[in-house]
This record gives structure tokens, C-alpha cells and sequence, in this order.
């Protein structure tokens, strides 16, 4: 390792990359989704109300229900608020969910914006961010911002964590989308947060042909796993990843093995035997590997703080699990790719490779 | 005294493409426990292929080795690896030595390999290492070394497991007279003093001298067996 210090230190990047890309690929989507289960959990509902097939991702299913709904959920016994919002994702810079909402009924909800400056939609082109997205843009208060081909007056930048990253006025967005008098979604808040399920059952009766969810359940159904596709992009990139820590440590160690023919010679001429050559060769890799995966954390971290300097509506979530994962990946990918140049190292002549130059 | 080398009607053909080559043509030679034997010969006779079967290197085509009452050809490459392991030294012309491990990893090394790690194979690689004199280069790498410094750490790592048989291929043919007459000092003390057995290939008449018996070869047969003049 230490007489070819060039090829060590690109096996060590190779196989830090690896678990970079692991790390990263995981964590930007499981951070996104958290992040985005945090902001729904924001909004202080315990139930939400959608159409019967809705997509769980909300934003990309229009808004088919009538805002009249909200004065049937209303009348239900232990509902305290009702607010309808139409949720619609703007693809302006990145995806982000903008909140249709209808001021007093939202605040009735949520208990009302905290305003880091300025005030609430007083009119109808204007428009609140909260403070990451204003952050992650440079906004400053008062200024214009273009949103879903429109110019918006941005009147006020509230605290993160209410649903979404803008809100315009209900009837604003209905307008723009050509949806007027609907909505996507309603929050409903109780009287007392323990009555959920017969509250449930009591607005099943009157609503029968509308998805009812307990705003815990729904929480609990953002994983990774139950976003379309989601998986099957995670497992392609760590299936990426692993094929390049693989391939380099099989070149790594095989033109180690070639250049080292007349040591592994030596060493069956002093009794090493081929179990011994293996092991040899595949602790070699092992290190290279542990290296590797040591730079790869420390490569994640940094990426992290980096994107977060820079993209700060980008949330990354780095967990011991995947940290653990990533490393248990590379080593075993790193260990597959040693495993024929173990072999043919373990299986060289002895005096073939005793006279090898 | 018993035979701790013997060899019956050996036969090795080296096949190069369509080309069969015979290296050793019906060798028979017996060394006895404690023995110095030189094999002498011209290039090609046959001198190295004999020790490398000796040594477990490579098998026979046709007839018989025993080493210390074990018949070769019985074993299989797994048992020849733990058989050459357990009794047999090598020292080849060329040294050998590991270039990344120092003159202690190269000994020690050894020990590793033979599963000797405890206090008796360090108490056994100080006796060697003062006895030829590298108690001052262990932490010294081979490249460091001068020819003679670095034969001299062959022959530790050869017999720091204390193998009945130390086999010498051309042990000082890269050494000036001086550092031949020092390594060959050092093996005839270790052949006296520990009555070490001794199968060594050599060009040089005068190297050939140390030892207590003289086999000539030529063409793959041995041609006569006899003390050193």
C-alpha cells in the first residue's frame, strides 16, 4: 500500500466515493420526505380530508374537491377548525409545494404564521415564504417573485414549518390553476386530539366516498418505500456505486498481485499456503476499504455542510443506520472485487513466480 | 546415522509448448541427519530442479522423495506447503527478501507464517539474529543492507523455525569473496553447532569445500558422490 501511494490513495477515493454516493443518494430523499413530514406535522391538524384517489404525494393531484366540504366537516361533533387549501407544486428552481390557503380558517388550524417580517396576504398578489426558501433565494421583503408564470408581491417571510414554503390566497391560486371553488385538501383541527378515530367514523358517514386519514397514519406512510419509484432509483444508484468500488479494488488489487508475483514466491517458499495468500490479499483490500469508507463519512459531512450553505432547502439526513449500511456495502463490494485476485495470487506456481521480473 | 533426504529414481520432464525438456533423469541421492552436502554442477544440469523437489516446490514426474521418513508423493500441494513449513529452509542466490518489511518483519515474517508467535520463536529469533550478527539492522529495510547483510538475513528467516533441512540455491552467488566466506562461516557454524542438515547448490569450488560431502551433476544424473578434496 505504501510502495504505490498514487493507486492507494485513488482505491481509497474510489471506494469514499462509493460510500458517498450512497450516503448522499439516501439521504437527500429520506431528508427531503422528513422534512416534509415535519412541515405537514407543522400544520397542527389531526385529520385530513382528500379525494379517493389521491396520490399520497401531495401537490401533483389537483384539486378536485369543492370547498363546501368544509362546512359539512365542520358541523361534525369535536371538530374545532376546518381550512381548505389547494396544494400545487411550482417547478421554479426546484420543486416546491405552494399552499392555496384561506387566511383566518389556516391560523383557526395552525394557530397563525410567526412572522420574521412583514405581514399576511392582504391582497391577491401577494405572497408568504418561509424563512428557508427566502434564505436559500436571498428574498427580501416587498420585492417581486415570479410564481407559476405570475408576478407576486412578497408581503411577509414567516417561520418554516406550516405545510408548505409559499402561500398564496385560496382564491389566487384557484384562479391561476382554473380550479375556482376547489380545493386538494382539508385540515381539520378537534376540539380534543384523543377523539380522532370517532371523529373519523362520524365524518365516514357523512363523506363516504372521500379519503379520511388520521394526520399521524399519513405521517407514518412517508417513507422512501411508498414513494412511486423512489426505491427502485435508490437501489440503481447504490447498484452504481457498489459496481465502481468493485471494479476498482478488482484493478487495484489485481495489478498489485501481478506486480508483487515474486513476493507471493517468496512466501509460498517459506511455507505460506494458498489460504494464507488469500487471506493476505483480501485483508490488504479490507484496509484500503476501511480507508475508504473512513473518507467516504467524512466526505458525506462535508457535502452536507456544503449543500447546506448553498442549497439550505435541500435537507441531507445523514443516519448511523445508512452511515453503517453504506460501510457494510463497500466492504462486502470491495471483498467480491479482491476475491479473484486472491485466487489467482493464492494459485501462482511457486517457481514461476519465484523467477517472475 | 538416518537419511533425512532420500531420493530414489527421481524423474522431472518440464513440458515448454509441444517441447518436452528433462531436467532430471533417474536422480537418487541420500543426505544424512546433520549432513553438509554441495551439488555441483554446469548451468542447466538439473541442480536447482532438484532442489525445488526437494523442497516441495514443484512435484515429481516419476520417482521417489523422502524428507525425514515422509514420501512426497503421497502428499498433496496443501500437504507439501505444510510439510515444507514445518522442515525445510530456503535460501536462494537473489536473497529473497520482502523489500517493504524491515530486517525484524522479514524474520518475524517467517515465524507468522509457521504459526510461531509466541515467546519461544522470539527467544529463537534473538539466538539467530546475534548469531549472524544483524542484532544493529533489524529496523533496517533490505535495500539498506549490503549483499552480504541481506543473505545473512535470509538464512535467519530460513532457519528461525529451526527446520531440519536448509536448502541453499547459489547462496553466495551474488557475494564478493569476503561476504562469501562470512556467509558460508555462518552456515558451516549453524551445520556444527546445530547440526543443521545442509543440501547446497553451488559453482564455486571453493564454496563447495565447506561442506562434508561434494555431488557432482551433469545432464540430469548424478555422476559421482565423494569428500571434498
Amino acid at each position: 500500500m505504501t510502495t504505490r501511494p498514487v493507486r492507494t490513495v485513488l482505491s481509497v477515493m474510489a471506494v469514499a466515493i462509493e460510500v458517498l454516493l450512497i450516503i448522499m443518494v439516501v439521504g437527500l430523499t429520506h431528508g427531503v420526505l422528513q422534512e416534509s413530514t415535519k412541515r405537514l406535522q407543522g400544520v397542527g391538524a389531526e385529520i385530513m380530508v382528500q379525494p379517493q384517489t389521491t396520490s399520497l404525494f401531495m401537490g401533483f393531484s389537483g384539486a378536485p374537491m369543492p370547498v363546501q366540504i368544509a362546512d359539512k366537516l365542520a358541523e361534525v361533533e369535536d371538530v374545532k377548525a376546518v381550512t381548505p387549501v389547494m396544494v400545487q407544486a411550482s417547478t421554479e428552481g426546484g420543486i416546491t409545494l405552494i399552499y392555496g390557503i384561506e387566511p383566518a380558517g389556516f391560523d383557526a388550524v395552525t394557530g397563525g404564521f410567526r412572522f420574521i417580517e412583514g405581514h399576511g396576504l392582504e391582497s391577491p398578489d401577494d405572497v408568504l415564504v418561509d424563512d428557508v426558501y427566502a434564505a436559500s433565494r436571498n428574498l427580501k421583503l416587498g420585492q417581486n417573485i415570479e410564481l407559476l408564470n405570475q408576478q407576486f408581491h412578497l408581503a411577509g417571510i414567516v417561520e418554516h414549518g406550516k405545510g408548505a414554503r409559499l402561500f398564496l390566497r385560496l382564491d389566487r391560486l384557484q384562479d391561476l390553476m382554473g380550479s375556482v371553488g376547489k380545493a386538494s385538501v382539508f385540515f381539520v383541527k378537534l376540539t380534543d386530539s384523543k377523539q380522532v378515530a370517532a371523529v373519523l367514523e362520524r365524518m365516514r358517514q357523512i363523506l363516504p366516498n372521500y379519503q379520511l386519514r388520521d394526520m399521524q397514519e399519513y405521517v407514518s406512510l412517508m417513507i422512501a418505500g411508498n414513494v412511486p419509484g423512489l426505491s427502485n432509483f435508490i437501489t440503481v444508484i447504490i447498484s452504481l456505486a457498489v459496481a465502481i468500488g468493485l471494479l476498482v479494488i478488482f484493478v487495484t488489487m489485481y495489478s498489485t498481485m501481478v506486480e508483487r508475483t515474486r513476493e507471493i514466491g517468496i512466501l509460498k517458499s517459506i511455507g505460506a499456503s494458498k489460504v494464507y495468500i488469500f487471506h493476505l490479499v483480501l485483508r490488504e483490500s479490507a484496509l484500503l476499504t476501511v480507508f475508504g469508507i473512513g473518507a467516504g463519512i467524512g466526505m458525506s459531512y462535508a457535502v452536507r455542510a456544503v449543500v447546506g450553505m448553498f442549497f439550505p432547502t435541500l435537507p441531507i439526513l445523514i443516519t448511523p443506520n445508512w452511515i453503517a449500511r453504506a460501510g457494510a456495502i463497500a466492504l462486502v463490494s470491495s471483498i467480491c472485487g479482491a476475491c479473484y485476485p486472491a485466487i489467482r495470487a493464492s494459485q501462482r506456481d511457486p517457481i514461476e513466480a519465484l523467477a517472475y521480473e | 546415522m538416518s537419511d533425512i533426504i532420500r531420493v530414489e529414481n527421481l524423474r522431472k520432464v518440464y513440458r515448454l509448448g509441444k517441447v518436452e525438456v528433462a531436467a532430471l533423469r533417474g536422480v537418487n541421492l541420500r543426505v544424512e541427519e546433520g549432513e553438509f552436502v554441495s551439488l555441483v554442477g554446469p548451468s542447466g544440469c538439473g541442480k536447482s530442479t532438484l532442489l525445488h523437489v526437494i523442497g516441495g516446490l514443484t512435484p515429481p514426474t516419476a520417482g521417489r522423495v523422502q524428507l525425514d521418513g515422509t514420501d512426497l508423493n503421497g502428499l498433496n500441494d496443501a500437504q507439501r506447503t505444510e510439510l515444507r513449513k514445518q522442515k525445510i529452509g530456503f535460501v536462494f542466490q537473489r536473497y529473497n527478501l520482502l523489500p517493504t518489511l524491515t530486517v525484524y518483519g522479514n524474520i518475524a515474517l517467517a515465524c507468522h507464517i509457521a504459526g510461531n508467535r509466541n515467546g519461544a520463536s522470539r527467544a529463537a529469533m534473538n539466538s539467530i539474529v546475534k548469531m549472524l550478527g544483524l542484532e544493529a539492522r533489524l529496523d533496517h529495510r533490505p535495500a539498506e543492507l549490503s549483499g552480504g547483510e541481506q543473505q545473512r538475513v535470509a538464512i535467519a528467516r530460513a532457519v528461525v523455525n529451526r527446520p531440519k533441512i536448509l536448502l541453499a540455491d547459489e547462496p553466495t552467488g551474488s557475494l564478493d569473496t569476503e561476504n562469501s566466506e562470512l556467509v558460508m562461516n555462518m552456515l558451516q557454524e549453524l551445520n556444527h553447532k546445530h547440526g543443521q542438515t545442509i543440501l547446497l547448490i553451488t559453482h564455486n569450488p571453493e564454496v563447495a569445500l565447506y561442506s562434508d560431502r561434494i555431488v557432482s551433476m551433469r545432464d540430469g544424473h548424478i555422476l559421482e558422490s565423494g569428500l571434498p578434496a
